[in-house]
Formats: C-alpha cells, structure tokens, sequence
C-alpha cells in the first residue's frame, strides 16, 4: 500500500468534505468548521490511514458524523439556503432572459435537493455531484448498498416530481 | 441526432437504475450547448457545478494547527511512554506484596499435618506413650542434663 500523505492525498478532498458537510448542514460556516474538525481528526487517526482500504471514504464517513452532530447540535435552527452562491452560467449565446432562466434552475435543484431527508441528500450528493459508486456510498453512510439505492431513487423520484410541478406553474 | 437513448437514460436515471457510466454521458450530453428543448428542463440536474471551494486560506490554517498539534503530541508521547510503565510497577509491587504476605502466612500450614489422617496417627502416637504430662515434662529436663552431662563431663551424684 502507498504511503498516505496528508498534504497530497487528504487536504485535497476539502472540497469535496465541504459540499458532502454543506448539504448536510445547509450552513457555510457550519460546514467549513466541520470539514476542520474532519481534518484535525483524520489528522489524529493518522495512525490508521495504512490499514485503510480508501482514505477518501474514511474521510467522508468522518465528515458526515460530525456534520449530523452538527446540525444535531443546532437543533431546529432552519437554516436558510446560502444566497450567493449560485454556479455562474454556462449558457453561451443564451439571452439575459434565458440565462436569469437557467440560473434559477440551477439554484432550484439545489434547493430541490437541499429539501430532501438528509439521508436521500448525502446520497445524491455523493452519486450525482461526487460520481461515487453505491458500494462507497454504502461505506461512507454506513447503510446497506440496497438502502442507498432506496435513497437514490426517493430522491430523485421527488426531484423530477417537483421539477415537473415546478414547469407547469412556471417559474 | 437520436435522443431516444438519452430519454431512456434519464427514465432509468429517475429510477435509480443507471450505472456511474451511464450517468456520466447524461452529464456530458448535458453539458453541450445544443440540448433539445424538451429536454432542456433537465439540464439543471446534470450541470450542477462545483462552486463550493474552500479557499487557500484554509490549507494554511489547517497546516498549522497540525503542526502545533504535532508538537503537542510529541512532548505527550514521550511522557505517556514514562507514565505507562508506571501502574505496571505499582501492580508488580502489590502483587509481591501479597505473595510475600501470603507465603509467611503460609508457612505454618505447611509445618502442620495436611490430612485428618496424620493428625489421627500423631494422636495415635501420644496415646501410646504411657507419661503423665509431668513424666513426660522430667523426661525431657533429663534429656536436657544428660546432654549438659555428656558436655561438661561432671558427675553429679
């Protein structure tokens, strides 16, 4: 097994640490200190990273516990989506009008997404957005591959529900 | 351009039955500018960019709380390594403690009869002796001066 370092091979993933602990805590601030504390405790284990299979998934499965602490530890504080933060439009040749379209679009599947159980959000979250394979996503959840694929489909049979919904009355 | 692959795509998509290969044409088809316009209602699901970033700023701060935390660590391991001897030692102190009570206490068991058997002929054994315990108590006084007598070599009467 390759030697695991922790400048090439784990502070690379923060990104992908900080959208999994994003969608989870709905929170820029609560995410970026829980991709911190993930850091600090892989940092901790590092005793472990070579009887690791994947230091990826030991990182997420890290990264999601103590993100679900995290909103745990919030309560019912119903944090509201980041404003901002929208992906820029990559439309070319679009019209102002069908580029303000696409935007909303674009920050309505994540709304869409954000508004889902969290188990079915961290799911899609890791298959959709991280191209992970429902055997990592089992491991990082820690739930059979049979309840991920459930979680996939619920969510994505409620993203093209609401979707649908959404075209007929308009945006 | 035949879509009809596509739309099955995105049908077996919705039903969570496409594999990660499959889900990366949908993405690539989607990601071109000429997507049909039925389909283009979609295209939001497949173009989800990843703009949540972590700066730079962020590494910095990270590497540096492990490197403090490495310092921390090491002086504590050099400490942890004293100190976990130490209750190894207190345990190997009272354990000999308790075998050497336990052996002193021992002791006079050993030197007592082990079975009702050997008491039984012991007492067997006072039986047959025919002394009183004042007899028995002179024999011994005798024994004692004859030793003295043998020694000194003085006749007495």
């Amino acid at each position: 097994m390759k030697k695991i370092s922790f400048q090439a091979d784990v502070l690379p993933l923060k990104n992908e640490l900080f959208r999994l602990a994003l969608r989870i805590t709905l929170n820029h601030a609560e995410a970026e200190d829980v991709v911190q504390e993930t850091m600090m405790k892989v940092w901790s284990r590092r005793e472990q990273w070579e009887q690791l299979e994947s230091i990826e998934a030991f990182c997420l499965t890290i990264c999601r516990n103590l993100s679900l602490d995290k909103i745990r530890r919030m309560g019912n504080q119903t944090a509201s989506l980041e404003p901002g933060q929208d992906p820029a439009d990559r439309s070319y040749g679009a019209n102002p009008e069908q580029q303000a379209e696409q935007r909303d679009r674009v920050s309505l599947v994540r709304k869409l997404i954000d508004q889902l159980p969290e188990k079915q959000r961290t799911a899609m979250q890791l298959r959709d957005i991280e191209g992970k394979s429902y055997k990592e996503i089992a491991n990082i959840m820690d739930i059979s591959e049979e309840q991920v694929k459930v979680n996939i489909f619920r969510a994505r049979q409620t993203i093209k529900k609401e979707f649908k919904q959404q075209e007929e009355y308009g945006l | 351009m035949d879509y009809k692959y596509i739309e099955q795509l995105l049908e077996r998509y919705f039903n969570a039955e496409t594999s990660l290969e499959e889900e990366s044409i949908l993405r690539t088809f989607f990601s071109q500018t000429d997507v049909p316009a039925e389909m283009q209602q979609w295209r939001p699901l497949f173009t989800v960019e990843h703009t949540e970033e972590l700066d730079d700023e962020f590494d910095a701060r990270i590497l540096e709380m492990i490197s403090e935390e490495e310092s921390h660590t090491v002086v504590a391991r050099r400490v942890s390594l004293t100190q976990r001897l130490k209750p190894l030692f207190k345990a190997a102190a009272v354990v000999a403690i308790f075998l050497t009570i336990g052996g002193a206490l021992q002791a006079p068991w050993d030197n007592s009869w082990n079975t009702p058997d050997d008491y039984a002929a012991l007492q067997q054994q006072m039986d047959t002796i025919n002394y009183t315990p004042v007899q028995a108590e002179n024999m011994v006084t005798g024994a004692a001066d004859s030793t003295s007598v043998m020694l000194k070599d003085h006749p007495k009467d």
